[in-house]
């Protein structure tokens, strides 16, 4: 049925309490007579074959909705409060004769007032004379409303708010209105919930979406790999994994899994995640990050219940350090020995426990070569099959081999044709050989803010090559000054990148910083002395000015663990 | 993204003024200002500690320099602090730093 159609059948009909009873009488007669086509209407009032309701937001087709049950129930005013996140108002979403309800963003305590109490009964309402004795929104009554109805809005048992009618003049509404009412309130909830849940779905996507690292980050000497699939039926969980270095030069790895679907555990992961990070930003103790994240969740987030895995590797990547709450704990496969599960103590989940527990953190030597696979409960869990066959399984399946291969094989070992219940997150990580990183080859903004990136990625190759503290503190002014040079001087306003070679062998790096701009002579006081710790901090320097840029060529001994 | 962070403790005339972090082109500038709104010309000795600094290049130097050429315009006494052995203290070493404020080993 068209608009233009509903239209011609039920023109609005206003009352005033002017009008005469007979009127009154003669106008209820004929809502009775046609309840029964009424009744046709209200079951169709948002058939989705009408095109007008197809594009609309929930607010815009409460409206329409309500427009039309307005004219169908031959009433004054139909509104929609709806139930607030948390359950404990309704707030006026939607109105047709009493828009100002809506605008006036009308909040009321659900078990108060006419619409607070149908939704803390969960029962019809019908109030026969509105007053402020009666009702207490003073709205209803200064507005001229007599009479007032409401039905609670259920859809799959749960309260979505209210729907409530009102007429300008004295009115009963009887047993058949109410049937009528109840039928549109029906109606309303369903459109309601579809169109709830389908934008809450599209949007705990969208967040999911943003959260996993859309590519994993280039981290020298070590190789990563991950894997995402989403549950087939039951939409977004709360799975999440994270890869992150510090400033400090050390490589943090979160994988996680909130209790929950949809947009509430999208949300709570979101929020674990950047928690996560802060929290990594001021301590390298992972049992320690745990703990403030945990203490954070019990604040902020008191009804969430999260596992995660969370482990901060050292500079050189020899050493994970590593915190397990409530996560099961990842495949360790060396060079030299069987893959084994971690053993590593494992805490009660985060949010779990009303108040602090104590959390441990176990260190994991990592050889080169060696490959770190953590995974979420998905993967090795399955109906038919118990877990300690699944872990069984996954642990045969780990090989020291690439992350990529590394996750084909395990997903292809445990997950076959058969759907599965669970999000399931796969990261493998392998610790790549001293020579595969022989040479490393670095390009960076000219900018004085790539100056950090730059130490954190000399901090974590000098090490893996066999630098020593001090070759590495030595190494990071040389080639930190000879950056900063090319930043300072090469470049006008248009910019540039700064190139960083670097080879090592046994006993000397050499690293040369090169840039295709032409230098300016330094300006201010206090200049010339880069150049002069530069020399003092390597065993040679060789500054190259050509036409096409400039080339910085630093060597410098190894000195190893030898007493200087 | 190089971050420091300036501590300012004084007391009777003396200013005791710990930078913790790492210094390089990009931050120096702030690290200038804050040292420098932090010292009066009423103080008698300032006392800059830098061992909880991870990193200093030239950029960073040039602000010490700078401090100790004003502190001598002022007359204030100048004394820098740095764990002994520290990749802090061979920088300021090689610089030649010590030859115009007093360079404590902690």
């Amino acid at each position: 049925m068209g608009l233009a159609l509903l239209r011609l059948q039920g023109k609005p009909r206003r009352h005033t309490l002017s009008q005469s009873a007979m009127a009154v009488m003669l106008r209820d007669m004929a809502t009775v007579h046609s309840s029964e086509n009424a009744e046709a209407r209200l079951r169709r009032i948002e058939a989705v074959t009408d095109t007008t309701l197809a594009h609309l937001g929930v607010e815009q087709l409460l409206r329409e909705l309500l427009r039309r049950i307005r004219e169908i129930l031959g009433v004054d005013t139909a509104t929609v409060l709806l139930l607030a996140k948390g359950g404990h108002h309704l707030v006026a979403t939607a109105s047709s004769g009493l828009e100002e309800e809506v605008r006036q963003g009308v909040r009321i305590p659900v078990g108060e007032g006419f619409a607070g109490q149908i939704a803390a009964r969960q029962q019809p309402l019908v109030i026969d004379r509105v007053g402020p004795d009666t009702v207490r929104n003073p709205l209803l009554w200064r507005k001229g409303i007599c009479s007032l109805a409401g039905v609670p809005l259920l859809a799959g048992g749960e309260l979505l708010g209210v729907l409530h009618v009102g007429s300008l003049h004295p009115r009963t509404f009887g047993e058949q209105d109410l049937h009528l009412l109840e039928l549109a309130g029906e109606r309303v909830a369903l459109a309601t919930r579809t169109r709830q849940s389908r934008a809450e779905r599209t949007a705990a996507e969208a967040l999911q979406r943003d959260l996993l690292p859309s590519r994993l980050p280039h981290v020298t000497g070590m190789e990563l790999a991950s894997r995402y699939v989403p549950a087939e039926e039951a939409g977004v969980s709360g799975d999440w994994y994270d890869v992150f270095t510090l400033p400090s030069g050390w490589l943090c790895v979160a994988i996680g899994d909130v209790v929950g679907r949809g947009l509430g555990a999208a949300t709570v992961m979101s929020r674990m995640r950047t928690a996560t990070r802060a929290y990594a930003l001021d301590s390298n103790d992972p049992g320690e990050v745990l703990s403030k994240l945990d203490r954070h969740i019990r604040h902020f987030e008191p009804d969430s219940m999260a596992t995660i895995a969370y482990g901060m590797w050292e500079p050189a990547l020899d050493r994970m350090h590593l915190s397990l709450a409530g996560h099961l704990a990842p495949v360790v496969a060396t060079p030299d020995a069987e893959p084994a599960i971690a053993d590593t103590p494992v805490d009660p989940p985060i949010g779990a426990s009303s108040a602090p527990v104590p959390r441990k953190t176990s260190t994991i030597e990592v050889p080169p070569d060696s490959v770190v696979l953590f995974y979420t409960d998905g993967l090795v869990e399955r109906r038919h099959r118990p877990i300690e066959v699944g872990l069984e399984l996954l642990r045969e399946t780990v090989r020291t081999e690439s992350p990529e291969a590394v996750c084909a094989a395990v997903m292809a070992s445990l997950i076959d044709a058969g759907a599965t219940g669970d999000d399931i997150a796969v990261l493998a990580m392998r610790r790549q050989h001293p020579d595969e990183l022989r040479s490393m080859h670095l390009e960076f903004p000219a900018e004085p803010e790539s100056l950090a990136e730059i130490r954190a990625a000399l901090r974590r190759w000098l090490p893996a090559v066999g630098a020593s503290d001090d070759d590495l503190a030595d190494l990071l002014v040389t080639v930190g000054e000879a950056s900063a040079n090319a930043i300072e001087h090469a470049y006008g306003p248009l910019g540039g990148t700064v190139e960083i070679r670097l080879e090592a062998d046994e006993r000397e790096v050499h690293a040369t910083i090169t840039d295709r701009g032409n230098w300016r002579h330094p300006r201010g006081q206090h200049r010339g002395r880069g150049t002069r710790l530069m020399r003092h901090l390597s065993d040679d320097v060789r500054i190259d000015h050509g036409a096409e840029g400039t080339s910085v060529r630093i060597r410098r001994r190894l000195t190893g663990d030898e007493v200087p | 993204m190089t971050t420091a962070n300036v501590e300012v403790a004084a007391h009777d005339g003396e200013i005791d003024i710990v930078v913790s972090g790492e210094i390089d082109l990009s931050n120096a500038e702030s690290v200038q200002d804050d040292i420098f709104a932090a010292i009066t010309n009423h103080l008698v000795a300032v006392h800059i500690d830098l061992s909880k600094l991870t990193y200093i290049d030239s950029a960073g130097l040039r602000i010490l320099f700078a401090l100790a050429d004003r502190l001598r315009l002022l007359q204030t006494r100048c004394r820098l602090s740095a764990p002994a052995g520290s990749p802090i203290q061979r920088v300021i070493e090689l610089s030649g730093l010590a030859s115009l404020v007093d360079v404590h080993l902690s």
